[in-house]
């Protein structure tokens, strides 16, 4: 079929540029306006990446085109976009979100003073991140992913007079760093590796599709490495500790940024390079374990978590370890599904979060409750966010992990039974968190209001999203054309009878035990702090990485930092300031030595002399 | 001998040295220039007779010397004399003129 | 220098005796605070150093040294005194530092020289210089010939500075 409308794809991100652009020039005075036009932007870009996918399931070609950028003696650096069924895909995901949350914001950030400045910030980001989606090679991704790393710092640190929020948003930045440092040596391998140096996505599934052009060894250091940029960017062990702490910023840039977009950017880069991936095996094992060991890790640290927001995170840091893991077990098909449905569900959680927190003005769990009956909308769709998190049938999550966990259970039932315990807290989690904040009797007094229909309007948008999303790949015969369509190649559906059967008794397991616990209190909710309090402030201290890093990295940092920084002040800095004190203090010593006493030129004038005479006769001993 | 006449006249140098750099009224300031002066009459005329040819030249260098000395002596007298009269000091250690 | 072996004759005993008076000469110049009595003592020293001219046979410089020098720069350096503050008695040092720097600069340069005279090794092509029979008379045939030139142009530098002092002098008193 002919492509059409895919030509104008390149349009996509620049609508929020332009968005951008304005608000940045104009801002100041458009406290009413500049949201609409930020959100309009964003809504262009929805219809169209929408026609363009359209026009993608209805079969039309991919499409690629550029132009040349920088021409370096025999090399060309080209700008160009690609419209597949993945990127695709990921446009319509992204643009949707970034609308929904550009709607939302209008609500949110009502009475906030840098309004404007504010849905600047997000509109760059939605650009950026559109761009991150479209480009054609690594390189210009590699400039987009580091734009949104910087938008996401902007607004994570958007309340900087908070000193959290600064600290959040350095963090943020430096750990992000970390990875990308990993990613542009993988880059720069690639560049000196490739033939022709060529970066394109199409070049490089050429190449790391015939085996023997480039050796093993190689292949699977450029694979870890790009994967150390994607551990970052989402925040996968160990780079995950500034995810949870980016939960400073504004709850619609968690929806957006923190859960949705930018922290799948890093599923995104692996599923963009996969054929790097599927030429090494090492590689895909690493991608595989330490996206299991991410799962259940940060799902064991939601638990003793008190933080609405905070809980969210380190969930959604677990559903990107479910993400990884699908990838290492070399389904990007299952890992893209499980991306797309997350996107919904996770922003339709953070969005329901911030209605609640701005409806309670609290993040802590323990001091909301009660809030079902005076919030209902976000409460229900709150509920359906949960329910599809922790896999319950027939919300979209419970397709997509139910993929995840097939391909696991064919492949390696060791990760099988990780993702299987994974899902029970997560289920176990999910469960705590909704009916401590809605179930239960209000505490404290802070009975709350329903939000604007600004923002719970999105929410519902959201909700429905969450139930259906799921059922564009169901493992039944004749159901599963995402798959196909997406990657050439279907899910595995053996045994799948059994995963969904096992995947959704967990699920029910753990929300009938956070009922048992925090609803009808037939388990003492202390009951295992009081047996195990070790436990409980391991998993409330988050295993201590935190601060494990601190006493690594930042102590022995800053102390070769002191050292350095003593180093210049003292030596370096000494040297230049004796230089220059000598030279002052010789022409003072000059200066009163011409005092116009004759006597005392004469007496310099015979040291000279005397100085002369023992040199000439000294030299005689030498 | 002749290291003897030559030690004798750089002891009568250095303790001129010492009064012309030390000394605050500038007579003696002149008296211990004039030691100076000496000390070298006496050099040459010690290597007219013990010097490495030994000639007649040292001694008529010696006496141009003296009247070079004499004619020095005088104008320095009357610099000092009208220096008094302007200024109604002769310490050395008064004038710094050299420092403007 | 090896044994410091010392022949006692006429002469060395002549210079002595002359050195010993023109070293407390020096000395007490320094030492001394009232100027007069320092001018005194500087006379002493000149006319220690004629005889020490004599003893190098050099009379006729010897004659010239006791005319000028004990006579006429002496008379001359205590109408300098007379006519500027003749009371004058040399005040306490002043100046400590000064004053140490310059005898240390002193006696190093004094250390310099010995030890440039100790080592040197004076060979003299010739007998020392018997010139003492017709001294006057060789420098007198010496200056009107070889010397002339100079010897008519210190006359002129003389008179000039003859000339000049007297105008310095004057000047200010008009």
């Amino acid at each position: 079929m002919e492509t059409v409308l895919s030509q104008y794809a390149w349009l996509v991100p620049v609508f929020p540029l332009a968005a951008f652009l304005i608000l940045l020039a104009f801002g100041r005075g458009m406290k009413r306006t500049g949201p609409v036009i930020a959100t309009l932007g964003s809504l262009a870009s929805l219809v169209l990446s929408a026609l363009v996918l359209i026009e993608q399931l209805g079969g039309a070609d991919e499409y690629n085109n550029g132009f040349d950028w920088i021409q370096i003696g025999g090399y060309t650096l080209t700008v160009g976009f690609d419209v597949t069924n993945l990127t695709a895909l990921m446009m319509v995901v992204v643009s949707l979100v970034a609308f929904l949350v550009n709607v939302y914001s209008i609500g949110y950030m009502k009475d906030d003073e840098r309004i404007s400045v504010f849905f600047a910030y997000v509109a760059l980001f939605t650009c950026s991140m559109l761009g991150l989606v479209i480009a054609d090679n690594l390189l210009m991704l590699y400039i987009f992913w580091e734009l949104v790393g910087l938008c996401s710092f902007l607004l994570i640190g958007f309340w900087y007079y908070k000193p959290e929020a600064k600290a959040a948003a350095k963090k943020a930045f430096i750990v992000t760093r970390v990875g990308d440092v990993g990613f542009l040596i993988a880059l720069l391998l690639l560049f000196w590796y490739m033939p022709d140096h060529d970066l394109s996505f199409a070049a490089i599934a050429n190449v790391f599709g015939q085996t023997g052009l480039i050796t093993e060894g190689i292949t699977t250091l450029i694979a870890i490495l790009i994967f150390l940029g994607a551990v970052g960017k989402s925040g996968q062990f160990p780079l995950h500790v500034w995810l949870p702490d980016a939960m400073e910023g504004p709850t619609p840039i968690s929806a957006l940024i923190h859960a949705a977009t930018m922290v799948a950017a890093g599923v995104f880069l692996v599923a963009r390079t996969f054929p790097i991936f599927e030429a090494s095996p090492a590689a895909l094992d690493t991608v595989a374990w330490v996206g299991a060991f991410t799962a259940i890790f940060a799902a064991s640290i939601a638990i003793a978590q008190d933080d609405i927001k905070r809980i969210l995170a380190y969930s959604t840091v677990s559903q990107l370890g479910y993400m990884m893991m699908a990838l290492g077990l070399g389904s990007v098909t299952a890992a893209m599904f499980h991306l797309f449905t997350h996107a919904f569900f996770k922003a339709l959680l953070f969005l329901g979060a911030g209605s609640v927190i701005h409806a309670v003005h609290t993040q802590n769990i323990h001091e909301m409750g009660g809030l079902g009956k005076t919030m209902k909308t976000t409460a229900w769709t709150f509920a359906v966010g949960a329910l599809a998190l922790a896999g319950i049938p027939p919300l979209s999550g419970f397709w997509s992990k139910d993929a995840i966990l097939a391909e696991a259970l064919h492949d390696h039932p060791a990760l099988f039974a990780i993702g299987i315990a994974a899902a029970l807290l997560t289920a176990l989690y999910m469960s705590r968190l909704f009916f401590l904040v809605f179930a239960g009797k209000p505490r404290k007094g802070a009975s709350g209001h329903e939000s604007p229909a600004v923002m719970t309007v999105p929410l519902v948008v959201l909700a429905l999203l969450a139930v259906v999303a799921g059922f564009v790949e169901m493992p039944f015969e004749g159901t599963g054309w995402f798959g196909e369509w997406l990657t050439g190649h279907a899910a595995a559906h053996e045994g799948t009878a059994l995963v969904m059967l096992v995947s959704t008794a967990v699920g029910l397991l753990g929300i009938y035990l956070g009922w048992l616990i925090y609803v009808k209190g037939a388990i003492p909710r202390d009951a295992v702090t009081k047996r195990m309090p070790w436990l409980t402030r391991l998993l409330e201290r988050k295993y201590y990485i935190d601060e494990i890093y601190h006493a690594v990295f930042v102590v022995s940092l800053r102390a070769i930092g002191r050292a350095f920084d003593a180093f210049d002040r003292h030596v370096v800095g000494g040297a230049v300031r004796l230089a220059g004190g000598a030279a002052v203090w010789t022409g003072r010593a000059a200066t009163r030595m011409q005092n116009g006493q004759l006597q005392s030129y004469g007496l310099y004038a015979v040291i000279g002399l005397v100085i002369l005479a023992a040199a000439i006769a000294g030299r005689r001993f030498w | 001998m002749l290291s003897s006449y030559l030690t004798m006249a750089a002891i009568l140098f250095c303790i001129g040295l010492y009064g012309a750099l030390t000394k605050r009224n500038a007579v003696i300031v002149l008296m211990s220039v004039e030691l100076m002066l000496n000390s070298v009459n006496l050099n040459l005329v010690a290597f007219s007779k013990y010097g490495v040819v030994p000639s007649l030249t040292g001694q008529i260098f010696s006496l141009f010397t003296i009247s070079v000395a004499a004619a020095e002596v005088a104008v320095g007298v009357a610099i000092l004399i009208a220096l008094f009269r302007s200024r109604g000091s002769a310490n050395v250690d008064e004038f710094n003129e050299m420092r403007r | 220098m090896g044994g410091f072996y010392i022949d006692w004759s006429g002469e060395l005993v002549a210079f002595f005796a002359f050195a010993v008076v023109m070293i407390v000469g020096a000395v007490l110049m320094l030492t001394l605070t009232k100027v007069v009595h320092m001018v005194a003592s500087l006379a002493a020293v000149f006319l220690g150093l004629g005889g020490m001219f004599v003893v190098l046979e050099a009379e006729f410089v010897a004659f010239t040294q006791v005319l000028l020098y004990a006579g006429a720069v002496t008379i001359l350096l205590i109408f300098g005194i007379m006519m500027t503050d003749h009371q004058a008695v040399q005040r306490e040092p002043v100046r400590p530092a000064h004053e140490i720097v310059s005898a240390v600069a002193s006696i190093v340069l004094f250390g310099i020289l010995f030890y440039a005279i100790r080592t040197t090794e004076f060979a003299p092509s010739a007998p020392p210089l018997q010139a003492g029979v017709d001294n006057a008379m060789e420098i007198g045939k010496q200056l009107y010939t070889q010397h002339v030139i100079p010897f008519e142009l210190v006359s002129v530098l003389l008179t000039v500075a003859f000339i000049g002092a007297i105008v310095i002098a004057k000047k200010e008193a008009e």
